[in-house]
């Protein structure tokens, strides 16, 4: 997916004006906001703090032994019977599944969610190749039908309206006109329902992967990920190299901590975990199973100082926490992850002159890290990301200007008693409705404040006075 | 020539190792605390739980009353989906079914209406079913019809999850390998995709019914 992120700016000015989109993703983004505190505390705060360093122990652990949890699966799941592949890139992952697609004549995949995929744009080549590519979670299926992108990595299409989902399905399935929102889900499903009796390979994600069993773990709610892995021959799992967790114990603590966090749900419909290809002795399931451990500008963050990073388990809290996301919505974001984690790994993976704008998307309010259920302290992250885009040199002149001047008159109580003396002189008892020059962007969605009548140097001194 | 493995492995390697001080843990706090781990408390909780996540639990007290109440779920149907009968804990149920002519379609066919499968295992905590694949255990029973009949004896619920993985620990994990996929089901397939209305029976079965004999 081409990474459009320095557009930040404009393309959220666009999504501002889009009231439609903002009460949709205000509206979802604070119901799942709202069922996850519920959840997640419902044995009480102490409980769930714990329960939160329980899980951000387990990926910090895996972490910590990566290069050896990896050769561990590696050993494990060929064991199982499955085969291993690694892809340095993106274009290597595309390259391995072509591979496999050609080895098992395949003409149709089904997929169910897999962020990884959307990174390195896996539909178009396999769609150049001439093979059938659906995607089958209810989200991400509208997501392609309409040409669009996730905007959301949970809920891909939290910034659609029922009523456009409605118009596009009639448009792209002749569906029976009908505004209820059961009827076109069963639509959708009779329609996919046949691509997975007919497909030939499925490829899913892992939200987990367990070392010492070598087990590839995924949650669903609608059931196609069952789909996907039971009907087709070939079952081809792609998943970032910081999947891994260690122990069989860690995996029960967060696949657990996943859906509590993502959507306020105790546990998904659909817990899955897969060892390897169908025995001989079963009758259905793939026949054949691979597993792609992919890379693709992770293990520079691994030996970076946000390695942090690559603890996250995609669950989405800290964007239907953060400010800006739940304003923004996700496309302003410009790549495959908005949001918080998105303003931290989006420049991380496709370098900061590629997303120069995202360090700079947040209020450093703190909502993502407490939120996080791995706990990542983002709000760190993006502070050590705007030193670095300044280190960079990559910081835009007029704020190197404007810091220099605020840092300038903060260091001089004379001049800083001047400048205030001087705005309270100008705006007076009736403050600009729009300020000059640069700083117009400010004013132009804020009222100007006014100044207190007395400065608190002023007040200071009458009453030290006294 | 250095292989992506390789490659990747290296990288990983020389790089400086994050978080070089973390000690394994000694003790897991469970997800959900304070389970009551007697019979009771544990089949009271198991059918809360099941029922909040919106599947239909039948208690009954004897194979004969398990039995009827598959068959009011049968309605006129006269074939089904079905794990092979020794793995769903109701031994008169394959003989019932030659008696009233209920046939058993081929394990995929599309066309049929319920499958009705055996467990292997069940979480009070969250009110999951486990079910491994296995021989005569097939996947698409408890997927592609829309109604899931699962019959669970009570004996068979654990605690939680964590319970579960301690017993395969326990039995070992060369055991658990030899497994080639276990789902825990909890509730009807559902989507919230569409302005996040809740809808029942995406993909899976929209209506699950658990036959819960106790006792």
């Amino acid at each position: 997916m081409n990474v459009t992120s320095n557009d930040f700016i404009p393309m959220a000015q666009i999504a501002l004006m889009d009231d439609e989109m903002r009460v949709s993703v205000n509206q979802a983004t604070t119901t799942a906001y709202n069922k996850r505190l519920n959840v997640m505390f419902e044995a009480g705060i102490e409980h769930g703090e714990a329960l939160r360093q329980q899980a951000a122990h387990a990926k910090r652990r895996a972490l910590s032994q990566l290069p050896e949890l990896l050769e561990q699966a590696e050993a494990n799941f060929k064991a199982n019977g499955a085969e291993v592949l690694w892809a340095v890139t993106g274009d290597e992952v595309n390259q391995l599944v072509m591979d496999i697609v050609r080895r098992h004549e395949v003409r149709s995949v089904v997929k169910s969610k897999s962020m990884v995929s959307e990174e390195i744009g896996l539909n178009h080549i396999l769609e150049a190749n001439g093979i059938e590519v659906v995607e089958t979670d209810l989200g991400e299926y509208i997501v392609q039908l309409d040409h669009d992108t996730p905007s959301h990595i949970v809920t891909p299409v939290i910034h659609k309206s029922k009523a456009e989902i409605r118009d596009l399905f009639i448009r792209e399935l002749d569906m029976p006109p009908t505004d209820d929102t059961s009827e076109m889900a069963q639509f959708a499903r009779r329609v996919l329902r046949e691509k997975f009796l007919h497909a030939d390979m499925g490829i899913t994600g892992g939200n987990f992967i367990i070392a010492e069993t070598g087990t590839v773990c995924i949650v669903t709610n609608e059931g196609n990920g069952r789909m996907v892995t039971s009907l087709p021959r070939v079952h081809v799992a792609i998943v970032g190299i910081e999947k891994i967790v260690e122990t069989f114990e860690d995996y029960a603590t967060l696949t657990q901590v996943l859906p509590r966090s993502a959507t306020g749900q105790t546990i998904t419909v659909y817990t899955h975990m897969y060892n390897g290809p169908r025995k001989t002795s079963e009758s259905d399931g793939p026949e054949y199973m691979y597993v792609i451990f992919v890379d693709n500008g992770r293990s520079d963050i691994y030996a970076s100082k946000y390695a942090e990073a690559l603890t996250c388990i995609r669950c989405g809290a800290c964007m239907n926490a953060c400010p800006v996301y739940r304003t923004t919505g996700g496309h302003a974001y410009g790549w495959v992850y908005p949001g918080p984690i998105g303003a931290v790994i989006t420049p991380l993976l496709n370098g900061l002159g590629n997303a120069k704008p995202l360090p700079h998307a947040s209020s450093l309010c703190g909502s993502c890290k407490q939120v996080c259920p791995v706990d990542i302290d983002l709000p760190r992250m993006l502070l050590d990301l705007r030193s670095d885009l300044y280190q960079e040199g990559k910081t835009e002149a007029h704020w190197i200007l404007g810091l220099k001047l605020w840092a300038i008159g903060n260091q001089s109580p004379l001049l800083f008693e001047i400048g205030g003396r001087l705005a309270r002189y100008i705006t007076g008892d009736h403050p600009p409705k729009n300020l000059p020059g640069p700083l117009s962007g400010w004013s132009k969605y804020r009222d100007f404040p006014r100044f207190a009548k007395k400065s608190f140097r002023q007040q200071w001194r009458e009453r030290r006075g006294k | 020539m250095a292989t992506g493995r390789d490659m990747i492995l290296n990288k990983l390697r020389v790089a400086r190792q994050p978080y070089p001080d973390i000690e394994p843990l000694q003790e897991y706090l469970p997800v959900v605390p304070s389970i009551d781990i007697s019979a009771e408390g544990l089949v009271n909780r198991f059918v809360e739980q099941a029922k909040k996540l919106g599947g239909i639990v039948h208690r009954v007290a004897s194979e004969v009353e398990a039995i009827n109440e598959i068959f009011d779920l049968l309605r006129d149907d006269n074939c089904v989906l079905s794990w092979s009968f020794e793995h769903i804990s109701l031994p008169s149920l394959s003989a019932t079914f030659e008696v009233r002519n209920i046939k058993v379609a081929d394990p995929r066919d599309p066309a049929i209406r319920v499958g009705i499968t055996g467990a292997d295992g069940a979480l009070a905590a969250t009110g999951s079913l486990v079910l491994v694949a296995g021989e005569g255990k097939y996947r698409a029973t408890s997927l592609l019809p829309p109604v899931h009949i699962a019959v669970l004896r009570s004996s068979q619920i654990l605690p939680d999850l964590e319970s579960w993985v301690a017993l395969q620990r326990e039995r070992g994990l060369d055991d658990f390998r030899e497994i080639s996929t276990v789902v825990l089901i909890s509730g009807p397939s559902r989507t919230a995709d569409i302005a996040m209305q809740m809808i029942m029976g995406m993909h899976g079965p929209a209506e699950l019914h658990i036959v819960l004999i106790e006792g």
